[in-house]
Parts: structure tokens; sequence; C-alpha cells
């Protein structure tokens, strides 16, 4: 028994080794694996991305022009002009977002000069206003205006994306 | 009892093992590329008076991965953006006496301050930044070097440089984005390597000829 048991022992070092080095790679193969899916909804791509690797290359595109495409877009309101009455807490001015949407917009109504008149929570796609109430009242007069709008995305943290302004004319009568 | 211990053995090289190739995997993650946002929206936006529009906008430009060029040569990467007027409503609009101007800037920039160039920043270390720079029309990476870039002057308006005008719904126009690789070089890659936004901000107003 014991003479057999010998026999077999180099038989079941090879064997177990065998099965440590296939436990090992499966595992590490999964780990890597899982890692890789994950990083993508860690990390999120803003207005204007890049990424440093260590590899070189000559910095010519693959595509045939020379470049790739930007393949995103927001269509934004403009506006020439807005009006109002002196002592009003709201002003007519349409400001939404879409059903068609993709992102979420903040938007942030104020003068010029900086004084914010009104700022929105995040509107997802279908969400607007008609009529904007205000912060406060304005004295008769012209005002350049704008409307700030700031593209984020609809995950958690609303991520920024590009923004833009559009400025029109407030007459308050 | 020798052949438990062998087993026991064997098993704990695998457990080791393991480790080492997890750790090893959680490094090599750290050089993935990560996902590309492409987002495509509409907003549609009136008031009950006067002329209303609809620009869309770039929300997103991806330069993708730069690469640490081996040599202090210039190494261009570009990548093109679009901007479209998709909707022009109101009678009082004149596109022989009015257009619809657009400016761009770096959301950081203030006008004739020390530094209006457009940047991309790591999001982990802000102070680690790249310059790019913006054209209004569409250039090819060879002829970089040649053409002027919009932020290669002063900018002495708030809203920015001037990147178009639009006078009828539909009209469109195309540019490039611009960074040179060659910043990087010579940069220990362990500090610059990472992930790097930066944010474009778009001003349009109604302006008379």
């Amino acid at each position: 028994m014991d003479k057999k048991a010998k026999r077999n022992t180099p038989v079941m070092i090879v064997l177990v080794l065998l099965a440590a080095i296939i436990i090992g790679g499966i595992t590490g193969y999964v780990v890597y694996l899982t890692s890789g899916q994950q990083k993508p909804a860690a990390e999120k791509s803003k207005g204007v991305v890049g990424r440093i690797t260590d590899g070189w290359d000559d910095g010519i595109s693959d595509e045939p022009d020379g470049s790739s495409q930007a393949k995103s877009g927001t269509s934004i309101p403009g506006y020439s002009s807005a009006s109002m009455n002196e002592g009003d807490m709201s002003l007519v001015l349409r400001v939404g977002n879409p059903p068609e949407n993709k992102v979420g917009l903040i938007a942030t109504v104020r003068l010029e000069d900086g004084t914010v008149l009104y700022e929105s929570p995040v509107l997802r796609p279908g969400q607007g206003l008609e009529e904007i109430p205000l912060n406060r009242t304005l004295s008769k007069g012209e005002y350049n205006a704008e409307v700030y709008y700031q593209c984020v995305l609809l995950d958690d943290e609303h991520t920024p994306l590009n923004a833009a302004i559009s400025a029109f004319r407030l007459h308050v009568n | 009892m020798k052949t438990k211990k062998l087993i026991t053995l064997a098993l704990s090289a695998a457990m080791i093992s393991a480790a080492v190739v997890s750790v090893s995997a959680a490094t090599l993650t750290q050089d993935d590329p990560d996902g590309k946002t492409e987002v495509i929206a509409t907003i549609k936006g009136s008031v009950p008076e006067g002329i209303t529009y609809e620009i869309k906008i770039p929300d997103v430009i991806d330069f993708g991965e730069l690469t640490q060029p081996t040599t202090n040569t210039d190494s261009y990467k570009t990548v093109n953006y679009s901007l479209r007027l998709n909707k022009l409503t109101g009678d009082n609009f004149n596109p022989g006496t009015q257009q619809i101007s657009v400016y761009v800037k770096d959301q950081n920039a203030k006008p004739n301050g020390d530094d209006v160039r457009f940047y991309i920043a790591n999001k982990e270390n802000s102070d680690i930044k790249f310059q790019y720079d913006v054209y209004d029309k569409v250039v090819n990476p060879e002829d970089i070097g040649t053409i002027s870039n919009l932020n290669a002057g002063s900018m002495t308006k708030t809203k920015g440089f001037f990147l178009c005008d639009f006078y009828f719904e539909g009209q469109e126009m195309s540019g490039t984005l611009s960074i040179n690789q060659s910043q990087l070089y010579g940069r220990d890659i362990l500090d610059i390597a990472g992930d790097y936004s930066g944010y474009m901000l778009f001003y349009s107003t109604i302006e008379n000829s």
C-alpha cells in the first residue's frame, strides 16, 4: 500500500499543480474582465475630453478625412427679446427640455451683469416652463439679459457637458 | 498525509497566483479607454414676441486617446465639430440687416485676462492641463501648423471669440479642434496619465449688420 502511494505521489503533484494553474488562470481572467467592464460606468466623458496613454503614434487619424467626427449635439433656444412690467415677479419665457432630448439642462436666467433672476433645477427631457418665477423685481428700463444653458448628463452627479448662452433684450415697461 | 500537505500547498499557490493576477488586472484597467458619451439632443424654445431660434451645439467633443510622442515634434490630433441653426421663426428677422452671431470661449476664460486659451485638465489634478486650439473651419491635421486658429488673437469681448453668423434655417458650420501632443513630450507618463476634460461655452445673440 505504501509502495503504491509512493508511486502515485508524483502523479498527484502534477495533477494538483495543473489544477492550481487552471484555477489561478480562470480567476485572474474573470477579475480582468470584470474590472474592464466596470471602468466605463465609473468614468464619464465631459465637454471636451481626452485620455493620455503611453503608446506613441504619428498623430494621423485612421479616419479618411484625417479626423474623427463629433457625434453629439444639443440645440439651444435663443430669443431676440422678452417683456414684462415693472414690479412683475414672473417673466413669460419658454425654457424647457423637449422629450427627444437625451441630456439634462439647467437654465439660469440672468442679467448681463450677473444678477440671477431664475435658476431651474435639472430639466429632464419633456420638462420646461413657459412663465418663469423671478427672484426679484426690476425697475422700468431696457436690460441686456441672457439664458445660460448648462448641459448635463442624466446621471446621479449631473456630470456637466458644454454650455451655451442665449442673449436677449429684456424690456421692462 | 503527505498528499494532503501537497494539496494544501498547491491550493495556497493557486490563491496567491490569483491575487497577483488580480492586481495586474486592476493596474491594466487604469490604461483602458473609458466609455464615450454620445448624445444627440434637441431643445425647442420660444417667446411670445420677437425672433426665436435654436442652435445645435456640440455638447461633447472627444479627442479620444492622446499619446505621448517619443520625440519633441509636432503631433496633432484633431476632432471635428459642427453647429447648425435648427430653427428660426419671427417675421421681423431680416437676413439683409441681421444675423445670429455665435461666439465661443473656454468656460474659465475671462475677456482681456491673462489666459483665454482653451484647455482640457486632468480630472484628478486640474493643475495638469493641456491647451487645444479651435478652428472655425475643418482643417486636416497636416495643415494645422499653417492655418490660424480662433484663439490665436486676443479675446476682446466677454462673449468670446467670434465663430460664425447664421442667416437662415438649416445653415450649418463645421470646424476643428486640434491638440498638439508634443505638449506631453518629456512628461512623466505616471504623472499625466488619466482622463481629461474641459468645457466650451457657446454664446449666441442677434446682431445687426
